[in-house]
Order: structure tokens, then sequence, then C-alpha cells
């Protein structure tokens, strides 16, 4: 028996910092968002306006940056399950001995600093970077390859950032799967790779969407990866919000843009929560 | 060691009343059991004299003293639980130790108060282990040992042999009740197990629904049901319906469904009112009718049925050890199970045989289709 | 025949290289780092041309490094410790139910892991130049806090939810009060898993950048974000050397963690 008195004394502590350094701070960013900023000046004061919002639907160079963002975050989803999944089956169904050590070489870069990742990539994809240097001595490519400020730069460093995720989602899924239906349906006649399409797979997509969830939206979040990838001009939404922010001093346009990035990151986890209640109720 | 008393004891969850104004004392060193169906509040009781739960209203009373409004670490209480609740990083004796550091117990005292708890139990050789390291009765001893060692004014135990196997259970049966004779100890045994609580106990109080239906002895109990409920709880009861046929002073006869008539002893319904019929299945007396050796004298005889008897055939047989249980079809298609000791002239009957039971009234029991008492 | 039946739940040849493959992909970045740590050379080259240790001299002698060392460990060790106290009170709450709504207290609590960390540390740039806590250490820590906390709560929920509640009345009914059941039963049942959460908590303080890089004041930069600014300056080994320290640092502790508490099976 714990009374409610003694309840109350344990949350509040934590619930009033979140309230204060969270929940405040997220809602007083709300008007900011609705002003005019005068570049040189600040806030027009008393002046109330949409047009922070409507400029990221109607601006080409937003819906450029947004849909960009999008399409990464789709990408590096994609590519994450697809490398993702060998390694979790391999941790789940493989050999006992083999797990821990996967576990953890698949964990450590996860530990690891962010810009030491970052850093690493830029190291191998700068045009006088390792993959370049080596293409050219091996007279594959005459000139350097670009490989950074683009596409494909971002989308190799965030899919090694986050296939971690990616694969402690899957492995965790793959091991819910009972045994003894895999072994039920092998005994009914199934080739391996039927097992595996008729029940392992299907079994495995609650986790699936779940890590597919996480890895979007944390792609479509990330700033110091694309940022150091990406460089200042090639940008997504967080480099954008940035740089409104800390070159542009424009805030209300930032505090907008965070709205906008915010709505789709919850957006998609509603709507992924609301298909998972729908194939639970299918089951 | 000290009595203890439930003074009205109520508890409701919002609108649900879970225990519902429960009077009772349990003298010093009495063994008490509180037998019921699971959610018949009975879990909820004990918790509440734990101070685990706090009660909606009534009293709780530890010899004279009103513990209601205590926490539980004030209480002075033994509790054994269901799941034993071993403490997994402490060893065995520090498991037993735990309760006499928390009375300030030190010095040479402890490490004797702890040998001569586990001595009680028989597992003076387990102090260094640790409780993954025991098997489940040992762990459920470590766990009695436990409670005991703080020499606690009752013992509470909460279902505590329903995770053991069915012969271990049967040995740590006689293992507690003795122990408990030894210490003189005031206890209150939670259980479903009817069996455990008319074995083990002093007196019986048995709850439905967080009422208490009887408190009394478990001879009262089994052949004196108070209520219904009891009656149909207790024992291996046929479940019936049937119409009250004649009444006759305190008894008179009910028909089974559309079937035979049969003697009760106790019925205060009208006559011709429907009641829910109860038949202890070790109260029917089961015999062979037809042609029977007659022994020595040689040549056989026809055997009829004794007088009041009711006629039927066996549909089915089955073993089980010391006992043959058998459901006897009567007339009107109505069917008993009846049972035989399995070495006497009764345990090989055929299917289809016919056979005549002989019910004692004393164990029909009557009462309208709502439970109430008849 | 036993061993055939076996073997068909067993992952192929074919997934087996996938897999291995994929995991040198994980590694590659890591091992080019430390390559580039002690080579002489700014560029990498294969093979590397020239071994020195002259990046870490550089590093572990320049002042800038140093503080912005020492003010990551101050913010890592100060915010998981505050984390850990909130959280764990926190959770324990929620665990004996002792208030309705746990569900909705629960989601609030976890809810700055859902917002993307540029919005919180937008939103708290703005309060903060407000309310003037721009550029103070205990801003900073509370920070921190809001993206460590829901660490720690969920590690202490997830190892309390493994607890039989019954240890711990088992505790109160033999004379211990709410505090020393707590202290003595729970606490140490619980601890593996906190130690683990504390780790995912210090982690993610140590090396972030994103809301620190908006609140960070003249002299508060740590180490991530020093990082982070000499790359935008150019490529430059000495970052490759902190980078190599850090990777040998972060590998060591995670095998203490994992010698000492299982770390595996709480990631």
């Amino acid at each position: 028996m714990i009374r409610a008195r003694h309840g109350l004394l344990l949350l509040a502590p934590l619930t009033l910092v979140l309230v204060a350094f969270f929940l405040l701070p997220v809602l007083m960013m709300l008007p900011t968002s609705f002003r005019e900023y005068v570049p040189g000046a600040g806030l027009a004061p008393g002046v109330w306006t949409l047009e922070n919002y409507t400029r990221i639907v109607t601006d080409d160079y937003y819906r450029e940056v947004i849909w960009r963002t999008l399409g990464l975050g789709l990408f590096v989803t994609l590519a994450c399950l697809l490398l993702g999944y060998p390694i979790a089956y391999l941790v789940a169904r493989g050999p006992e001995r083999w797990r821990v050590p996967l576990i953890l070489l698949v964990v450590f870069p996860m530990m690891l600093n962010l810009v030491v990742r970052s850093f690493g990539w830029i190291a191998l994809l700068a045009n006088h970077g390792l993959v370049n240097n080596l293409l050219i001595q091996l007279g594959l490519i005459a000139t350097p390859v670009k490989l950074m400020f683009n596409m494909t730069g971002l989308m190799i460093g965030l899919t090694h950032i986050y296939l971690p995720f990616m694969v402690l989602m899957l492995v965790a899924a793959i091991r819910n799967v009972p045994r003894d239906v895999e072994a039920a349906a092998a005994t009914l006649g199934s080739s391996r790779l039927h097992v595996f399409g008729s029940v392992t797979l299907p079994l495995s997509m609650p986790g699936i969407l779940a890590g597919s969830i996480l890895v979007f939206v944390l792609t479509i979040s990330a700033l110091v990866t694309p940022r150091m990838l990406g460089g200042p001009t090639y940008k997504v939404m967080a480099t954008l919000i940035y740089d409104e922010y800390m070159q542009l001093l424009d805030w209300p346009s930032g505090s907008a843009l965070a709205f906008a990035l915010t709505l789709m990151a919850i957006g998609v986890i509603w709507l992924s929560s609301r298909l998972t209640k729908r194939w639970a109720g299918m089951a | 060691m000290s009595s203890l008393t439930f003074d009205r004891l109520g508890k409701a969850y919002g609108d649900i009343d879970v225990v519902k104004d429960v009077s009772l004392t349990i003298k010093e060193g009495e063994f008490v059991s509180l037998l019921g169906p699971s959610g018949c509040g009975k879990t909820t009781i004990l918790r509440m004299v734990a101070g685990l739960a706090e009660p909606s209203q009534g009293r709780i009373l530890i010899g004279e003293e009103n513990v209601t409004a205590l926490p539980p670490n004030k209480r002075g209480l033994g509790l054994v639980f269901q799941s034993y609740a071993l403490f997994p990083h402490l060893t065995v004796f520090e498991n037993v130790a735990f309760g006499l550091r928390r009375r300030k117990v030190a010095g040479d005292e402890l490490p004797r108060r702890v040998k001569e708890a586990l001595a009680l139990v028989r597992l003076d050789a387990y102090g260094e282990r640790y409780p993954r390291q025991l098997s489940g009765g040992q762990q459920q001893r470590v766990a009695i040992a436990r409670a005991l060692a703080p020499h606690p004014r009752v013992l509470l135990f909460d279902e505590p042999l329903s995770n053991l196997d069915a012969q271990l259970r049967d040995e740590m049966q006689i293992e507690l009740k003795r122990l408990q004779r030894g210490l003189g100890i005031t206890t209150l045994f939670v259980t479903h197990d009817q069996g455990e609580a008319l074995s083990m106990s002093d007196r019986v109080c048995v709850m439905a629904k967080g009422v208490m239906q009887q408190f009394a002895t478990p001879e009262e109990i089994y052949h004196r049901p108070a209520t219904g409920f009891v009656a149909s709880f207790i024992g291996k009861p046929n479940r019936l319906t049937g119409t009250v046929a004649t009444r006759d002073g305190a008894g008179g006869s009910v028909r089974l469904g559309a079937g035979p008539i049969l003697l009760v002893a106790h019925v205060d319904r009208p006559e011709s009112s429907p009641v829910d019929i109860v038949i202890r299945q070790e109260a029917i007396r089961l015999r062979a009718i037809g042609l029977q050796a007659i022994g020595l004298r040689g040549g056989t005889a026809e055997v009829g049925a004794p007088p009041g008897a009711l006629d039927g055939t066996i549909a089915l047989r089955s073993f089980s050890g010391a006992r043959v249980q058998y459901v006897v079809r009567l007339a009107g298609g109505i069917e008993l199970v009846a049972e035989a000791p399995s070495s006497g002239p009764e345990s090989m009957l055929a299917i289809g045989s016919p056979v005549s039971l002989t019910i004692d009234p004393g164990a029909v029991f009557a009462m309208g289709p709502d439970g109430a008492s008849a | 025949m036993n061993g055939a039946a076996d073997s068909d739940a067993r992952p192929g040849w074919a997934v087996i290289t996938a897999a291995l493959a994929v995991i040198v992909f994980l590694q590659v970045p890591v091992i080019v780092v430390v390559l580039a740590a002690f080579s002489t050379t700014s560029y990498l080259t294969i093979p590397p041309q020239g071994l020195t240790l002259a990046w870490f001299g550089k590093v572990l002698s320049d002042p800038t490094y140093l503080a912005a060392i020492r003010m990551s460990l101050i913010l890592a060790c100060g915010s998981t410790v505050i984390s850990l106290a909130l959280g764990v009170a926190a959770a324990y709450a929620l665990y004996r139910k002792a208030l309705p709504g746990a569900e909705a207290i629960t989601a609030f609590l976890m809810a700055p892991l859902i917002l993307p960390a540029v919005v919180i540390s937008v939103a708290l740039l703005q309060y903060y130049s407000l309310t003037g806590l721009r550029g103070s250490l205990f801003g900073l820590l509370m920070a921190h806090v809001v993206i460590t906390v829901p660490y720690i709560v969920r590690s202490s929920l997830a190892s309390l939810s493994g607890l039989d509640l019954a240890v711990e009345e088992a505790a109160r009914v033999l004379g211990a009060s709410g505090l020393d059941a707590f202290r003595l039963v729970t606490l140490p049942l619980i601890q593996p898993g906190l130690v683990a959460g504390a780790l995912f908590a210090f982690i993610t303080s140590f090396d972030n950048v994103p809301v620190t890089i908006f609140l960070i004041g003249a002299d508060q930069t740590t180490l991530p974000v020093l990082m982070f600014s000499s790359v935008e300056m150019g490529i430059d080994p000495s970052v490759a050397a902190v980078s190599t320290l850090l990777i040998v640092v972060t590998g060591i502790i995670l095998l203490i963690a994992e010698r000492r508490a299982g770390f595996h099976r709480f990631v």
C-alpha cells in the first residue's frame, strides 16, 4: 500500500522539471511562430500572421527541403530494414554463442559519439577521402566522384547511424515469433524460405513497423550528421531550423518550421499506432 | 501470542464490496483457515491484517491492541506469501535475519535466533545458500523460518502450499500443523483448498463474495453447513435441480427433476417450490442388485433393493486408485456420481449393471435457486 | 534426421554472409577514424603514409580541448545524477500505481524522446533568452536532464515491472519502514537495470550536440560541440585523435557494462 500522497511526492519533482523545462518552453514557442520577423530589428510589435506557416507550403525552397527530408527518411528506413534484417535474424536465430558478440558489435557504433561517426564518413566520402582515393588508385575513375554534400552522403551516413536501432527492434520482434509455430509450418511441408515468408516475416511485422517508425522519426529529426555530411548548403529540416535560429535569427520562421517538423514526427507515430491497432484487431 | 479480532471489517473498491462486514475472533494459539473460491475476499482480509491494504470500515485487533491504522512494519506479524517472496539477493541466513535486524536484534543473539528458526524447519545447514539454489519445498521452509524468526504475535499464510506438487503438499500440511501446535502460535491460513482447510484447522471460516458464510469447526462445516454455498462448496457435490415434494417437520422429500423422490433431513421451502439440490458423492451408498452369489450355501438368490433406495444403472466407471467412481443413471435421465472403495465388492460393476443407491438424508441439501439455504 | 529438422530454423549461409558484411559496414568509419589519428598526413590513404602519435599530444596539451572535456564530464555526471534521482522516484510511484492516470503520466515523461531534439533546443533557446538562463550552467544541466531522464524512467519501469511486489511487502511485514524496504530490497534488485539506464543517460548527455550547441555560452563549449565546430572549419587530424580516445573509452565502458551487468540484455 502506498498512498496517493506519497505517490504525488515522488512524481512531483520530475513532473515540475519537465513542465518548467520542456512543456512550457515548447508552448511559449507557439505564439512566436505567429509573429512577423523584421530583418535586423527582430519581432514586429503587435503583428500576428499565419505567413510563417503558409510559406512552408508555398515557398519552393522550403518545399524542396521538406520533400528532401521526407525522402531521406523513407530511403534511410528502407535501407536500415534491408541491411538490418539479416543481422537481426542471425542474432535471434543463429548460434547462441554468437549472440552477445554480435549484439555488442551492433551496439558499439550506436554508443559512439555522433560527431565521431560522421567524421569517419567525411574521411571516407570527401573529395580527397579514402573511397575516392582508392577508386582513383585502382584506375576506376579519373576525377573524384561527389559523395558528400548531396543525397548520397546523407543516406550513407544516416543509414549507418540508425541501423543499430533498427537491428535491436528487429531482434526483439523476431525473438517474439514462437519457434513452435515455425516448426509447425516446417512439419506441414513448408520449405525454409516459405516458413520465413509465411510465418516469421508476418509475425515480426509489428516489430518491423515499430523499428521503421523509430528510424524514420530519428532521420527526419537529425541535425548533426546532415550538417556535417551535407554542409551548410545541402539542407534538411533540422539544419534549416538551425540556420533560421543561429544564422538568420528569424525565430518566427524557425519556430513554425519546428512545429511543422514536430507535426510530421507525431503524425507518423500516430499513424503507425492506428495501423498496429488495426493489425491487433485482425489477429 | 495474541488473539486476532475482526470487528465489522469491510473493504470496498469503488462501488464493489470485496469484503463485507466480517466479525470474528481467532483465539490465542488457534489455527483458523479462511476458505473460499478465488475472489471471495479471503486474500483481501489477510492483506488488511498485514497492513498491506487499508480497510474501508471496521477494526482489526491483535490482542487488545487496535492495529487498524498501523503500517505493516509496526504490527509484529509473520506472513508467508504464496510466491514465498524470498529476497533473491540475500542468503538464506540474511533472509531469516532480515526481520530480526529490523527489530534491532544484534550481537550473538542474531545468529542464535536465525539458527533456531532454521532448525525449526530443518534447514540449519543451508544458511549460506541463495534462494535460487534451493528447491521449491526448501524455499517454502525458508519463508516460514523468516516469518517465525522475529517471534510474531500472529502468523499469516497466503495459499502457501499452492505452488508445491501434490506429494510435497501433503507432507508440508503435516509439518506445518506440527510446527504450529509446537509453538502454539495464533495462525490465519488463507486457502481455496478445502482439504487443506479441513485437515489443518481448529476452525474454518468459509467466505463467498466477501461475506462470511460460516465460522465453525471442520466437522460442523462438513456435516452441518450453515448456508447453501457451504453445502455445495464442501465435499464432492452432485449438483441437481428439483422441487420440494413433501414436508414433514423440519425435513421432507424432494423430487429430482422429473425423476425419483429423495428424503431430505432439512427443508424450509414450501411444497412444490423449485430448489437446487446438493448430494455429496461420498454419502451415496451403492449396491449391486440382481443375481448375487450367496457364498457357502451355494446357489443363488434374488436380492432386491432395500426400502427407500433409488434404482439405477451404471453409465460410466472410472478407477482412481483407492476409490472407484461411477456415473449412475436414474429414472428420468438423472445422473449422479457415486463412489465405492476399490477393494470392496462394488468395485467391479460393469457398465449397464443395475444398482441401488441409498442416500443419507443428512447429506442431501436442498436450497432455493437463489442459493439461500433451505 | 534430427539434425536436418533442427537446421531448418537456422540462418543459411546467405544470411550469415549478408549479416557479417553489414557488421563490417558498421565498423568501417570507426576503423577509418582510428587510422586517421595515427596518420602523419591530414588526408587518409591506404596504406597510411607514416605513423605518428603527434595528434594525441597536440590534443592532450590543448587547453581548449581539456576545458571542453571537463565541461562535458560536468554536464554528463550532473545530469545523470539528477535524472536518476528524479526518474527513479517517478518510475517507482508509477510502478506502485499510487496515482490514477499512470499511462498518461508515463507518456508525458517519455515525451522528450518523441519530440525532435532540435525542437526542444530552439524552444529552450527562446525560453532561456527570456528568463536570463541562457549561458548558465543550471539551464544547460536542466536541458540535459530533459533529454536524459526518459532513458532512466524507461529502464527503471522495465526493471520494476519484473519485480514481485510481494518481495517488498515481505520486507514491510518483517518490520522495515517504506524507505528501508526500498533501500534494502527493491533498489538492489533493480540495480542492473538502473546501471544500464544511467549509462545510456550519461552517454546521451556526453555526446549531445543538437541541444547543447543552441544553449551554451562562450566558455561552455563541450567536447562534441568543439569537435563539430572544428570539422565545420575543415578536416583536422586532432579531431581524429580525440575521436579515437572516445572510441577506446566507449569500448571499455561497454565491455565493463557487459561484464558487470550483462548490458546486452538492456538495449
